[in-house]
């Protein structure tokens, strides 16, 4: 192979063999190409310089521990999907087999679930805000039973209340005024709202709030 | 290096006898060698015997690269301890990530790509933690170069210093097939790039590395 002093680089970048061989066929009939030659080569000599064979017998023992370590930790915190990693080298048709053997079973669960299922609790096991049309009938019914009772009581008490001869007494008639006025102003909501559970329970508490006062009224009684 | 002559070219300050079975000068002599991949069934057995957790694959595997691992991670980060750090790093990211690996390098080469990156991860963190230290260089890691009197320092220091002011490709690709013996097939793996690109770096490596070598001598032949 003829070599030129110009393929040097393109040979010292890329050569083959042969054209190794044949830049040293040229280097010995050229000066300049036999020092570039010889350069090229020292370095590579030079390199050998950096190997450093150099025993460190306390590496191995150092790594072996840190592995180990980590293989602990790594079993401890193993993710439960990597533990079933040896499905990956199973032949595929038994990865087919337990896929289609989990999707079955996934599938007789479900219809399992499905066909026990308890049914949904009635609206009279939970607490419903909204009362039904027949329940609103019987509240409206009682409600109307403990107001005739408590205009019974009330009745009894008028004398005292409308003739006040003490400021406690006094405070009373205050009070059942304000009492009469909530209870009224709830019954008109409760009026417009038949249905709503809340409104109802505060005007129970406002019943009983009026039947305690004229308890009382009538037991301080000369 | 018995033969190191203080007053010759540096080029001269060489043994003219290579290591046994190191020596190393055309690229095409091991690329003619066997598998180039290095993908033997050797290789792929320890490979299945690390991802099953064998420690006693990983000390195969430090028997047969370990001081290969160790010596190019000196020459990556200057220090013995450092290199000692990076190599069981290393080590560790194998087999946290050996799960991952799919064979289409060999695993050794696979093992060395991680150790690269792990070298260069240090080199860049240990480079943070020294920069607010005035007047650093990125060369300075290299121990200081002893001169004698009105001489040349030895030659290892002086290559060593030369390869620090080389960029870190370079650096890595000449110290892995100049010093560690991988082919460019291997290293082209490892730096993830073309096998071209891989022997080019290698020429502007070595070209850089002449012109650093040789600037002491002209610059004192001038000032002589």
């Amino acid at each position: 192979m003829q070599i030129k002093c110009e393929d040097r680089e393109r040979i010292f970048r890329d050569g083959s063999a042969e054209q190794w061989a044949g830049l040293e066929l040229h280097a010995a009939s050229c000066l300049a190409c036999a020092k570039e030659l010889q350069a090229w080569k020292s370095l590579s000599v030079a390199a050998q310089e950096l190997r450093d064979d150099q025993e460190s017998p306390a590496l191995w023992p150092r790594i072996e521990s840190a592995l180990a370590q980590q293989a602990q930790q790594s079993a401890l915190h193993k993710p439960w999907l990597e533990r079933l990693s040896f499905w990956r080298s199973a032949p595929s048709v038994w990865q087919t087999a337990l896929a289609g053997a989990l999707v079955l079973l996934l599938a007789l669960t479900a219809g399992y679930l499905y066909v026990h299922r308890h049914p949904a609790p009635g609206p009279t096991e939970t607490y419903n805000p909204l009362l039904r049309d027949s329940k609103v009938a019987e509240v409206e019914r009682a409600e109307r039973d403990y107001m005739q009772a408590i205009d019974k009581l009330a009745a009894e008490a008028k004398p005292q209340i409308d003739t006040p001869d003490s400021p406690l007494m006094a405070n009373y008639r205050e009070k059942l005024v304000m009492l009469d006025g909530a209870i009224d102003e709830l019954r008109m909501h409760a009026g417009q709202n038949p249905s709503n559970a809340h409104l109802r329970y505060q005007l129970l508490s406002m019943y009983q709030e009026k039947q305690a006062t004229l308890q009382e009224v009538l037991e301080t009684k000369p | 290096m018995g033969s190191v002559g203080l007053t010759l070219p540096w080029e001269h300050r060489i043994s003219p006898v290579a290591r046994e079975g190191t020596f190393r000068v055309q690229p095409a002599e091991r690329e003619a060698q066997g598998n180039p991949a290095g993908r033997t069934p050797e290789d792929a057995a320890l490979a299945a015997a690390c991802r099953a957790g064998d420690l006693h694959a990983y000390e195969r595997l430090y028997r047969l690269q370990g001081a290969r691992m160790r010596n190019l991670a000196r020459n990556l980060l200057g220090t013995h301890s450092d290199a000692e750090d990076a190599v069981q790093e290393t080590f560790l990211k194998v087999q946290r990530s050996i799960s991952t690996f799919r064979g289409q390098s060999s695993f050794v080469t696979w093992t060395f790509r991680i150790l690269v990156n792990t070298c260069h991860d240090l080199r860049r963190s240990r480079t943070r933690r020294k920069e607010f230290v005035p007047d650093e260089r990125e060369d300075a890691a290299m121990p200081a170069e002893p001169r004698a009197p009105g001489g040349h320092p030895s030659l290892k220091l002086a290559l060593e210093r030369a390869i620090a002011t080389l960029t870190q490709q370079q650096r890595s690709v000449f110290l892995l097939y100049e010093v560690e013996g991988f082919h460019h097939a291997e290293i082209a793996a490892m730096l993830e790039i073309t096998e071209t690109a891989s022997k080019n770096t290698l020429f502007q490596a070595k070209k850089n590395l002449r012109q650093t070598l040789e600037a002491p001598r002209s610059s004192q032949a001038g000032g002589a």
